[in-house]
């Protein structure tokens, strides 16, 4: 019995697979029509119920389950089909509590075994389920409901998904745990499943349902925001309209000034210079006299006695001199490589009698060996000589390096 | 310790100049200011500051917007108060002709609200394309509020929007680009046209609701 189920099982996804195209062109688009080149295949696809016929004259259309497993699997925006009854699920979880309670009174292994694993595969979806739900409400909310365009649209789609949160806690509270917990009884597989697991899913779901419930009326207030606003633009265009001469009653002659309209008058005015002043000459000549061009870089003005005549060729090699502190530190590691022997930088220093200062000595040594090219660098090993600081962690204080052949 | 005090009254200093020059403090024009104001201690300080001078800070839109109002009202604030009330009551008719116009030529869900961009040459590109807001911009720039005398598409738009920025409904963060961004007093227009609406009793979402679903019919 269970290998034809296996086999029928795969032969119906292998027939998915191999016509996955027009299953989802026909997802896409919501129906197919008849015949038309894919007309063997559309039949095979009717045969084994994967598209149907809602009514006689209708187009075929995908099974419902088939679309769902799409809308969840590509987690289709769409979708806004809610399984919100959670009575019929409760109803089965506790048939087949009872159906596994009978087998193991009877000592029936194998029937117990199967009503357990089948306990435990409803469980399990039915949380699954609600997850999911609770995943669809709250990716229709994340983008705002924009899979619709117009603002009373999104209100209605909002109203929907209030009345979806509704029914699905009001299905949630007719778990009731005391039951559930005298079905388990004492029972150690089904008080984990019944009692254990359930609760903590159904307390992660409420609470999961309320921030969404709250979120959504959030969003409402927004939108009725919105469409109020629109409304009242609309509204004073249609009124002001009809009665051309409208002016508003003067609302803030009365003794209690309403706080909207007590606005001050600005003390201080945005500054501006009278140019056209005579009184304010001698300021403002002041003023541009002290004006002074900042050039960064000295424009002398040149003459030309005659035009240059420019040309683009080649442009000339040039050397950049050397530094001779970087010349001094190749030879340092030539004379390393010579001699073959670890040497300390100062030491190298003191016996050449070098000129430079110690430091920068050992900073030349330190980039000099950083500069190097990869593949020259493995030749050498540089170990910094020097103690950790003995007052702040991490800091290493080089008091010398050491450079040898690697 | 020092330097924050110090930051702290460089901070209201420059509040209290912008409430005093009249302008709205929202979050789009001046988000640290709008912060501050937002917390009690520095609005204390503001509103002590103020309170010298018969200055007090209002608020609107849920308070996210402030601006500067007069603690006690004489017969000189009160002249002041009406003169600015007429101003906005002259302003009203051009402004929500204007905010319709961008909506519907964006064919956008919401009207413009703080915070909210507008594109002025994707705008002009849209209504230069539709005879009828062409007709309309015409009309709205014409008005004194903005005061063109021009019969071009690109001069009439371009003075509403300098007209906007210079009234304070609008901003313009970057110079060198054509994009406007809402500011709170547009919230607080909002507010003003509820307001005559609730008190007036005109019922003008009724009304737009109705010519709506007479449309639909």
């Amino acid at each position: 019995m269970s290998t034809n189920l296996h086999q029928a099982g795969v032969k119906l996804l292998k027939q998915l697979g191999r016509h996955a195209d027009l299953v989802m062109d026909v997802y896409l688009s919501g129906s197919v029509p008849e015949g038309g080149e894919n007309a063997a295949a559309i039949e095979k696809l009717r045969k084994s119920e994967i598209l149907w016929r809602p009514e006689p004259d209708q187009e075929l259309r995908l099974k419902r389950s088939v679309r769902a497993v799409l809308e969840e699997a590509l987690s289709d925006e769409r979708n806004r089909q809610i399984d919100s009854n959670v009575g019929s699920s409760l109803a089965s979880i506790k048939t087949l509590a009872g159906h596994y309670k009978e087998a193991r009174h009877n000592v029936d292994y194998s029937a117990s075994e199967a009503y357990l694993a089948d306990l435990n595969e409803h469980v399990y979806s039915f949380a699954e389920g609600l997850r999911y739900s609770i995943r669809v409400l709250w990716s229709r909310i994340n983008n705002e409901f924009g899979y619709v365009g117009t603002i009373n649209a999104k209100i209605r789609e909002n109203e929907l998904a209030q009345s979806q949160v509704t029914e699905l806690l009001n299905g949630l509270e007719m778990f009731q745990f005391s039951e559930l917990g005298e079905i388990a009884g004492d029972i150690r597989e089904l008080r984990k499943l019944l009692v254990t697991s359930l609760q903590e899913t159904l307390s992660d779901c409420t609470q999961e349902l309320s921030v969404v419930q709250g979120r959504l009326l959030e969003l409402l207030g927004r939108f009725r925001q919105i469409r109020g606003r629109t409304r009242l633009l609309k509204g004073w265009l249609l009124y002001t309209d009809l009665h051309p001469d409208y002016m508003p009653v003067d609302h803030v002659s009365h003794k209690q000034l309403p706080t909207l309209f007590n606005r001050a008058e600005a003390i201080l005015a945005p500054a501006a210079v009278d140019v056209h002043n005579t009184g304010y000459e001698p300021e403002l000549l002041d003023i541009v006299s002290r004006i002074k061009a900042i050039a960064r870089t000295n424009h002398d003005p040149q003459l030309r006695e005659h035009d240059v005549s420019v040309s683009l060729s080649q442009a000339e090699e040039f050397d950049i001199p050397d530094n001779p502190l970087k010349l001094a530190v190749d030879e340092y590691f030539c004379s390393v490589i010579d001699s073959g022997r670890n040497q300390s930088a100062l030491e190298y220093l003191d016996e050449q009698n070098l000129p430079w200062e110690r430091e920068s000595w050992l900073y030349q040594v330190i980039c000099g060996y950083e500069g190097l090219p990869e593949e020259h660098r493995h030749y050498f090993e540089l170990e910094p000589i020097g103690e950790p600081d003995p007052v702040y962690t991490g800091n290493f204080i080089i008091r010398d390096v050491e450079i040898w052949l690697a | 310790m020092s330097e924050m005090t110090e930051t702290a009254i460089v901070g209201t200093g420059a509040i209290i100049e912008r409430l005093l020059k009249g302008e709205f403090i929202c979050r789009t024009t001046d988000e640290e200011a709008w912060r501050s104001l937002k917390s009690s201690t520095t609005r204390e300080r503001v509103e002590t500051y103020l309170n010298q001078i018969n200055r007090t800070i209002g608020s609107a839109g849920e308070g996210e917007v402030f601006f500067c109002g007069y603690l006690q009202l004489g017969d000189a604030e009160r002249k002041v108060i009406s003169s600015q009330f007429r101003d906005i009551c002259n302003a009203l008719i051009p402004l929500v002709e204007w905010l319709v116009l961008v909506q519907e030529s964006s064919g956008q869900d919401a009207p413009l609200s703080e915070g909210a961009a507008v594109r002025l040459t994707e705008l002009q590109t849209r209504i230069e394309d539709t005879p009828a807001f062409r007709e309309q911009l015409a009309k709205i720039s014409h008005y004194r509020l903005f005061g063109s005398t021009s019969s071009n598409v690109d001069n009439q738009i371009k003075l509403v929007f300098k007209r906007l920025v210079e009234l304070g409904y609008l901003t313009r963060p970057n110079a060198e680009k054509q994009i406007f961004i809402a500011t709170g007093k547009l919230d607080y227009l909002y507010e003003v046209i509820r307001f005559i609406d609730e008190t007036e009793g005109l019922s003008l979402e009724a009304q737009a609701e109705t010519a709506t679903q007479r449309d639909l019919v």
